[in-house]
């Protein structure tokens, strides 16, 4: 069902096209179609509380969310609704205060999370946060290194690792600094595959690029989700991320309904 | 693997503020090594000092305990007292013996003293007052006072203190003076003694008692005493001008072949430690000993000559303590701000998995490798550096220290003397002697040895450690998210 629907925007390639499906989108909100054997990560009933927030002050209440591999997801809502909160609880940067995240089957309760963010997940930042005083190559190597990936020639793999992102060989060995918003993000994609992670949890991503890389950044992430059977959760207020992606979940709603 | 890579990679992207850690570490481990030599040097010279002399215990009268509460214008106490004082006990020979007898005590001697009247000889006519006698045996029996002479026995040369301290100097004597002079009726007299009489080495003298049993005594040694100004001025000769010295045993036959001869004994005890001298002194009064008797030691004498050595390593302490809490400060706060500018990088790190303790290894690892690097030069430069410090600190002490060692050499006929010094060629054999011999220094080799290097060690590991506590902390508290929310 999934792969249909890719293929089938894939193919219509046109404005009305796109319309129509936004449409079939906005209606749906596509968890029903969820397959169980596919779930890679299931938020459970997960709330957050400030550590110093009044007790009924949440900054995520109830929120029950499950994403499959292969699949690329938009978590969307205003600010305020806890879209950053939800990003860091799915990232193991946070630990819920109520419910749980299940991710491969496992609570992240019992899961070493530094391993799980070197491991199993890549995340991507709207600031590309890269090491400036790094090279592009170097910047990916690292990541590399504290995954403990073993391989004989990891430049070679990072170059590899551009290249599939549609970095040239020879960015490979430039200071990131000196590097376009677009090629920095290329990079902390890059970053992010370097230990070939299940998914791909992205903040913003686009939010400081032109809409020609907007364009081909979110190309890059359909590919990473529907040719290589990635997890792709995206992060975003924008609509077009969202009309390119597989499945919306709006934190607006989730917060209404908890707020009733 | 991957953090050492990453502090190589931080040390050279922070070269200034690395540099800067460095020089201070730099800073610091030489004026460490320097201070450490110098109290090293000083620690040395002060055990040299404390070594040479013994841990001697003399027993003295208690004055002040007899004269507590006593009021000298009621004559009924004036009795009292005399009575007193007139009933403290003699103590012989096997008195010492049983008292020497103890855990606490590792070695003893005595001086043995005697008053005979000369025979062949006339007494040197002097104007000074007989003293009441401070040693045992003193009393009403005591013969000393009205006899020409003082045959004065040392036990062994430890107990000849008279020369160990200066008080006398031998001037002439004889090439085997040393080899007889404690078994046999050998005897060193005062130079005034000897012009007075026209005596000279190898003469016989003859004493004799109050019963006039004469005993002969060959001469062996001519000694002088150094007098003070306001002594000299006061009487025609010196205090010991009638004073003969010989060894105890002579004095013990004489004693032994005359019962009436009552003798006053010196004893000294060397003790294992100061620390046990009020149990000695228990032990003493339990096997004995009349409690208007005191036990006191030569502690204060001991320190007394390596008060300034002292003062020095009191210096040095407060100037290493001084430098390590402000050093530590500084490295500390440099370190926050370290930390507090790499907050994004420790941010990144954190995101992408790095744990807190590979983190904080990573921070601590740059500052070990600053630090090693800084400290082997620090210590070197202070190695170089110490010796010219510590000697011009240290040198009036070494001098005198070593001053006195000859002064002791000359008291005893050392130098151009026939007879010299007993073993004079090697210091450890005189130390066996009892002789307080400093170990000499030729110049102060206020060296960076092992102990120095391993103090330095403990110095550095404690600033890396101090310093990296910030770092730790920091590490601790950040959150990753709150941090890239920031710089967003």
């Amino acid at each position: 069902m999934t792969n249909k629907n890719y293929i089938a925007k894939d193919k219509l390639g046109n404005n009305k096209a796109l319309e129509k499906q936004r449409e079939m989108k906005d209606k749906e909100i596509k968890e029903k179609n969820t397959t169980p054997k596919n779930i890679i990560l299931s938020i459970k009933n997960a709330s957050y509380r400030y550590s110093d927030a009044l007790e009924d002050d949440y900054a995520l209440r109830n929120v029950s969310f499950d994403f499959e591999s292969g699949k690329m997801y938009a978590i969307r809502g205003r600010s305020g609704t806890g879209k950053t909160t939800l990003l860091s609880l799915i990232s193991g940067l946070e630990r819920c205060t109520e419910g749980e995240i299940i991710f491969d089957g496992k609570s992240l309760k019992n899961m070493n999370l530094d391993k799980f963010r070197n491991s199993d997940i890549g995340i991507v930042f709207q600031s590309y946060n890269l090491l400036p005083f790094m090279t592009a190559s170097e910047n990916i190597i690292l990541s590399m290194d504290v995954s403990g990936l073993k391989i004989k020639n990891k430049k070679e793999k990072a170059i590899e690792l551009m290249e599939k992102v549609g970095l040239k060989e020879s960015y490979a060995d430039r200071k990131v600094l000196r590097l376009s918003g677009g090629e920095q993000q290329r990079v902390a994609i890059a970053r992010s595959l370097s230990y070939n992670p299940k998914m791909i949890i992205a903040d913003e991503p686009t939010g400081n690029l032109d809409k020609q890389t907007e364009t081909e950044i979110l190309e890059i992430f359909k590919k990473l989700a529907h040719e290589e059977n990635k997890c792709v959760i995206i992060v975003t207020h924008s609509q077009n991320v969202c009309d390119s992606v597989d499945v919306i979940y709006d934190l607006k709603k989730v917060k209404e309904e908890s707020d009733k | 693997m991957f953090i050492l890579k990453n502090a190589w990679i931080s040390i050279k992207r922070n070269k200034g503020r690395n540099i800067l850690i460095g020089i201070i570490i730099l800073i610091i481990a030489c004026a460490c090594t320097i201070t450490l030599a110098i109290k090293n040097t000083a620690g040395d010279l002060i055990d040299s000092y404390k070594s040479a002399y013994d841990k001697e215990v003399t027993i003295s009268f208690d004055r002040a305990s007899l004269m507590k509460d006593f009021d000298p214008s009621q004559r009924e106490e004036r009795e009292n007292a005399r009575e007193k004082f007139d009933n403290i006990a003699s103590y012989t020979i096997s008195d010492i013996e049983s008292f020497a007898d103890s855990d606490y005590i590792e070695n003893y001697y005595y001086t043995y003293g005697i008053g005979l009247n000369g025979n062949n000889i006339e007494k040197a006519e002097i104007e000074s007052n007989n003293e009441m006698p401070n040693g045992f045996g003193h009393g009403k029996e005591n013969n000393m006072a009205s006899t020409d002479f003082t045959l004065t026995g040392y036990s062994s040369l430890e107990a000849m203190s008279e020369f160990i301290n200066g008080t006398y100097t031998m001037k002439e004597i004889t090439d085997n003076a040393w080899d007889i002079a404690f078994d046999g009726n050998y005897v060193f007299i005062n130079e005034e003694l000897a012009n007075y009489n026209n005596l000279a080495l190898n003469d016989k003298i003859i004493l004799e008692d109050t019963d006039e049993n004469t005993y002969e005594l060959e001469i062996i040694g001519i000694f002088k005493e150094n007098e003070d100004e306001t002594q000299e001025a006061m009487s025609m000769f010196s205090n010991s001008a009638n004073t003969i010295v010989t060894n105890a045993k002579a004095v013990i036959d004489i004693t032994n072949s005359n019962e009436d001869l009552k003798a006053t004994i010196y004893p000294t005890f060397i003790i294992d430690s100061y620390d046990n001298v009020e149990k000695l002194q228990t032990e003493f009064y339990e096997k004995g000993l009349d409690e208007n008797f005191v036990l006191q030691t030569n502690e204060e004498i001991a320190l007394s000559g390596v008060s300034s050595i002292q003062n020095i390593n009191s210096f040095a302490t407060t100037f290493l303590v001084i430098t390590l809490i402000i050093g530590g400060i500084v490295l500390f706060v440099i370190n926050m701000i370290n930390i507090r500018e790499r907050k994004y990088e420790i941010g990144v790190l954190r995101t992408i998995g790095i744990s807190k303790f590979k983190l904080t290894m990573q921070f601590v690892l740059e500052l070990v490798i600053v630090s090693v690097v800084a400290l082997i030069l620090g210590a070197g430069i202070g190695a170089v550096s110490s010796k010219g410090v510590s000697n011009s600190l240290l040198e009036n002490e070494i001098n005198s220290s070593n001053e006195r060692t000859e002064e002791i050499g000359k008291n005893f006929g050392g130098d151009n003397m026939n007879g010299g010094m007993p073993n004079r060629g090697n210091r450890g054999e005189m130390r066996g002697k009892g002789m307080p011999v400093v170990e000499a220094y030729d110049s102060i080799d206020a060296v960076v040895d092992i102990k120095v290097l391993l103090e330095l060690l403990g110095i550095g590991i404690a600033l890396v450690l101090v310093s990296s506590i910030a770092s730790m902390v920091s590490i601790e508290r950040f959150s990753p998210l709150t941090i890239l929310k920031e710089r967003s």
